[in-house]
């Protein structure tokens, strides 16, 4: 399959030149490139669902490696193991309960004689959902041959499926990547189609009359913005402009052009306005595990604005965002340094750039970060397609949308 | 200020580099300071030999409770595997016929056991969590009764080692925090603690740890005994430094008596202070718990819990009508807790109830 790892190596470069911007492109691509890696990979008859898992894993960390910032490719890239890893395991469910259903049935027919399984297969099924779920209390007493938080490879689908002795195995094999497949499109339209989802719900939140506050530019709260206006609501947005990329004038023009009431501001008066807005609504571009934001560059300081004003401080994000890694140090850690450019026109300050000092290094810096941490705290409400959520609730769809094993994709040398 | 007494004696003791107010202070009051780490070490050293198993065979009726204090006086034992194991023990020694009457047996033997003994939370917590799983475990599921009574039996002596397990999954999660030149503070002495500090100091990590004295049982020399041991740099605190030395600390790890329903933590008298002030100065509150401490209480105030008395040592004779605040333990709520290291993974203090709720309800 050279095609596939040409394919790889170019969405690689791409996303190492950051010529994919944005969580939404990047989601997409990743689930389109992992479609295509499932689709090539020629799987055994024996433990499919590992040699698949172990392809995309493989694929997986050098899209990570590429660009370590944008975690919507780590979030898509889970997404798909967990993909897998559903399908599998329901595919031998369905094996298992015809096992079970014909014991069941040989039960009544000799009685005693038949010599069961000491489990029965629903319980079986039970512990391999156990498996792909996090570790609860629930299943602290009954045993699990692998503990959730070390990294395995080998998941329990390998084994069941050399017990369950089918003999048309390449059918099944078959069907197994069709359903996967399957999946990441369906996968690939929830990311399409999420703005739509989100902005059904903005009529629950915008009222009539109300001033929201937003900065920069994201497509999901223009859309949500839009939704809101074409049900007829009239309110009014502020928009503060984003330095240094100013994308917020870009959000105001398609506003204006919605007929929405529209005023820019500066990012600096934030807080001289925001004691008459009603709402702030944001964009984001990661959501991580506790409920803290990774989001564009000055939304930190909105935040405590909206906090000190107790205005309310909403992020809307499609649940490709999502992502179920805790944020230590992420001031650090999950930042990207943009070109100077943006801050200084070149030659603007060439006087400045005098190599002549005394060690040789200019007195002058230029930091142009793209990102900024705001802890859950300071967050009232997350709005994802699937509804509106709590901070403290983002553990709960992360444990719906990623399984255990795959929270860490690199393997540590 | 200087030491009232200054007239009198000028400088007491200069060649010391101890404060002379203090000094003079310190035999005005007859307070020890001199052979203070002789007493801590003496108070390390284990209380009493491990007794010998209490043969319970030998034609004595079978006691629960002996079971469980033999159990709990393994060092490495915590107190909910021990409560565990014995309750392994009354379905080992049950002549029940049924699963119901096995049920009502351990449901006897468990109260008896937190009867015993109303102050700790993970027995209760050890026991609610294995009750529930016998409950949950139905004869159905099994050939017979024997082969799911031979199960359970199974399962709680594994339990032992569930518990080591977690202790290790949970210094692994917590690896990730720790970082290159950190200060963490602790308080008090928790085995969980321990492991993740250990790890981190094999993974070559660079960090200092700032050690609460604990009064009054001394656990924090404890710690720094063991920390200083594997070459850690550690930092001893009075108890009433930390607001002191909060700004050079980067994290606060504490360990559990108990997590609950809340999401927060009953530990050690001087937890909840400490989390007070972590939060007002934005500094991040770890806490290491094994998930059996979780446990079904709602407290909503710190006098809501059974208090846990000990003595406390003033090393003077108290006064006559003057009261002493015996209580071993504090209620942390889970608004000044950031996260708490699981063996079912990193978690936010309201995925305490959840899982809770999905296990008991």
């Amino acid at each position: 399959m050279p095609d596939v790892q040409a394919l790889v190596g170019d969405f690689v470069l791409k996303l190492k030149r950051r010529k994919v911007e944005g969580s939404h492109a990047s989601a997409r691509q990743t689930a389109e490139l992992l479609r295509s890696v499932v689709s090539q990979q020629r799987l055994p008859h024996v433990g499919q669902a590992t040699v698949l898992i172990d392809a995309v894993r493989a694929v997986g960390e050098q899209l990570i490696a590429a660009n370590p910032v944008e975690l919507a490719v780590g979030n898509i890239v889970r997404r798909v193991l967990h993909i897998i890893r559903e399908e599998d395991l329901s595919s031998t469910t369905t094996a298992m309960e015809g096992l079970g259903l014909s014991a069941g049935s040989d039960d009544e027919n000799a009685g005693e004689l038949e010599d069961r399984p000491a489990l029965s297969a629903a319980a079986v099924a039970a512990a391999a959902r156990s498996t792909l779920r996090a570790p609860s209390l629930h299943t602290l007493l009954e045993d699990i041959p692998e503990s959730a938080a070390i990294p395995h490879t080998s998941s329990s689908g390998g084994d069941s499926e050399g017990k369950s002795k089918s003999a048309d195995k390449s059918s099944k094999g078959r069907k197994l990547k069709h359903d996967v497949i399957e999946a990441i499109n369906e996968l690939i339209q929830d990311i399409d189609t999420c703005h739509e989802q989100i902005s059904e719900q903005a009529v629950e939140h915008i009222h009539q009359n109300e001033v929201i506050l937003t900065l920069g530019r994201s497509r999901t709260v223009k859309e949500f913005l839009c939704a809101a206006k074409e049900k007829k609501r009239s309110f009014r947005v502020f928009v503060a402009e984003g330095a240094p990329r100013y994308q917020g004038h870009v959000l105001a023009k398609e506003l204006v052009a919605k007929g929405l009431q529209t005023t820019i501001i500066t990012d600096s008066a934030v807080f001289a306005m925001i004691s008459r807005v009603n709402m702030v609504i944001v964009g984001a571009h990661t959501i991580m595990a506790n409920g803290g934001v990774i989001a564009p560059v000055g939304l930190n300081m909105v935040a405590l604005a909206a906090q000190r004003h107790a205005v309310p401080f909403v992020v809307v994000a499609g649940s490709h965002k999502l992502c179920p890694l805790y944020p230590h140090n992420p001031e650090v850690l999950l930042n990207d340094l943009k070109s100077p450019a943006d801050l200084l026109d070149f030659g603007e300050f060439s006087d400045c750039m005098d190599y002549g000092s005394r060690d040789g290094s200019p007195l002058l810096h230029v930091v142009n970060p793209t990102f900024d941490y705001v802890p859950p705290n300071l967050v009232s409400l997350f709005i994802t397609d699937t509804g509106g959520h709590n901070p403290s609730y983002m553990y709960r769809l992360i444990a719906d949308y990623y399984s255990a094993d795959d929270l860490l994709v690199q393997r540590r040398a | 200020m200087e030491a009232p007494k200054s007239p009198q004696s000028p400088n007491p003791n200069p060649g010391l580099g101890i404060s002379a107010y203090y000094q003079t202070r310190a035999e005005h009051h007859a307070v020890v300071t001199s052979d203070w780490l002789a007493q801590a070490q003496a108070a390390v050293a284990p209380p009493s030999p491990p007794p010998e198993r209490a043969a319970p065979e030998s034609g004595r009726p079978f006691s629960v409770v002996e079971e469980f204090n033999f159990w709990r006086k393994k060092p490495d034992l915590a107190e909910a595997v021990a409560a565990i194991m014995a309750l392994a023990a009354v379905i080992q020694s049950s002549t029940a016929t049924t699963m119901m009457e096995l049920e009502i047996e351990l449901k006897k033997a468990s109260d008896s056991l937190k009867k015993g003994d109303r102050s700790s939370i993970s027995l209760t917590a050890g026991c609610d969590l294995f009750m529930r799983y016998v409950t949950r475990t139905t004869a159905l599921e099994y050939e017979d009764f024997d082969a799911a009574k031979l199960r359970l039996i199974e399962r709680a002596e594994k339990f032992g080692e569930i518990s080591l397990k977690a202790r290790r999954t949970i210094a692994m999660l917590s690896q990730d925090f720790i970082f290159d030149g950190c200060t963490i503070l602790v308080h008090g002495f928790s085995r969980v603690v321990l492991e993740v500090l250990k790890l981190a100091a094999s993974n070559r990590k660079l960090f200092r740890v700032f050690c609460t004295e604990g009064r009054p049982d001394r656990t924090g020399l404890r710690l720094s005994n063991e920390l200083a041991a594997l070459g850690v740099p550690v930092k001893l605190l009075i108890d009433s430094a930390v607001a002191y030395t909060m700004d050079e600390v980067d994290m606060i790890f504490v360990g559990a008596d108990g997590v609950v329903e809340s999401g927060g933590i009953i530990n050690m008298m001087g937890t909840y202070q400490i989390a007070l002030v972590a939060h007002s100065m934005n500094k991040p509150v770890y806490v290491a718990a094994e998930s059996y401490k979780f446990a079904r209480l709602y407290p909503l105030d710190q006098k809501d819990l059974e208090p846990a008395i000990r003595k406390i040592d003033f090393g003077v004779p108290i006064p006559s009508g003057v009261e002493v605040e015996e209580c071993a333990r504090d209620y942390t709520p889970p608004q000044y807790l950031t996260l708490l290291f699981t063996d079912l993974g990193v978690l936010t203090p309201s995925v305490v109830s959840d899982e809770l709720i999905r296990l008991y309800l």
